[in-house]
């Protein structure tokens, strides 16, 4: 997707993830399995296996951050075209 | 005003805080605040029968091997950790640690165990004593490096993995304890994996280290991991998974 177009802004809300402080709860959500569809918004954690959401869309070379397990995240595309995320040490 | 996005803060300011007290209690205030030894009081005890009741004892009594090596090991890496903020993370763990071992310990005397260290002595895998023995070595040599590897990196991960394999497949109050103890894991996995990786990029000469202790190490983790297994009932098919599982936090650090 080229830069230049505006990025969608998603409202998080709390969806009951229970790892961090309450004011950090937003970002952040369970997976639920192979079968969770994830938001243009989310990655999972390649290190402890949650979803990790932002306040805007996605795009490839966004660092983001997995507060439950303490990681820095680089956004890369995956082989199938999907938005994953590696570890940046 | 709103606040800022958490995603846009600097990483200095993200590790600084995330090692911190303040945020170990904001955290696990979620889902420890009104559990007693990790799990809810209205939590319905189920009566298993005998043989399973046998092995969850069995396994349990491994985890508190586990468990001890891993308070005795984040206790010891405090005197040996380079900086403020990682002395600080490491005194959380030890806590953690602390509480998972309490926590097995209290199950075992809920299953009928009146004397608990007396029956992890009998049930102990040798494996994993040997494993333990060898990472307080490592921990006393000073290596931080080294022994932050075994520990929080090969330890964990093994833990991480059958933990949440077991909690799928168990009663109703093992299970609620080891969900709360691999959320703790994940700060501890998250923890060794992130500050190897950025030592790593530093330190050329430490990857010939961890590769040393990997090696060495890789075979009694394996063989506790697998008789841990065995004893959850796991089928082959599930057990290479859970060791390829065990070993992505290995291979990410590029010791495939």
């Amino acid at each position: 997707m080229a830069e230049g177009v505006r990025r969608r802004r998603y409202e998080l809300d709390d969806r009951g993830f229970d790892e961090v402080p309450p004011r950090y709860r937003r970002y952040y959500r369970r997976w639920e399995g192979p079968s969770d569809s994830l938001a243009p918004n989310e990655v999972l954690c390649p290190v402890c296996k949650i979803v990790v959401r932002s306040p805007r869309e996605l795009r490839e070379g966004d660092r983001i951050y997995c507060m439950a397990c303490m990681s820095r995240l680089r956004v890369v595309a995956g082989d199938a075209g999907r938005l994953e995320a590696r570890v940046e040490y | 005003m709103a606040e800022p996005d958490l995603h846009a803060l600097a990483h200095e300011t993200f590790l600084e805080h995330v090692h911190s007290f303040e945020f170990w209690f904001g955290a696990v205030r979620g889902y420890l605040a009104g559990r007693e030894f990790g799990r809810h009081p209205d939590t319905p005890v189920e009566s298993l029968p005998d043989a399973e009741r046998e092995q969850l004892v069995t396994v349990l009594c491994n985890y508190c091997i586990g468990e001890t090596a891993a308070l005795e090991g984040a206790g010891g890496l405090i005197r040996i950790a380079p900086n403020r903020a990682t002395k600080v993370f490491l005194a959380t763990q030890t806590v953690d640690e602390g509480r998972h071992l309490e926590a097995f310990l209290h199950r075992l005397g809920e299953l009928g165990i009146a004397d608990p260290e007396a029956e992890i002595r009998v049930r102990a895998l040798p494996e994993l004593r040997a494993f333990k023995e060898r990472l307080a070595e490592l921990v006393d040599t000073g290596d931080w490096g080294a022994a932050l590897f075994a520990q929080n990196v090969i330890l964990e991960s093994m833990e991480f993995a059958s933990f949440h394999h077991h909690a799928r497949r168990a009663d109703a109050v093992t299970r609620e304890v080891l969900l709360g103890v691999i959320k703790d894991e994940r700060r501890h996995i998250g923890f060794g994996e992130n500050e190897l990786g950025r030592r790593l990029k530093r330190d050329p000469g430490l990857g010939r280290r961890l590769r040393a202790v990997r090696d060495e190490l890789d075979r009694q983790v394996l063989a506790s991991f697998d008789h841990t297994l065995r004893a959850l009932g796991s089928t082959v098919s599930e057990r290479d998974e859970l060791s390829r599982e065990y070993l992505q936090a290995v291979e990410r650090l590029g010791f495939a």
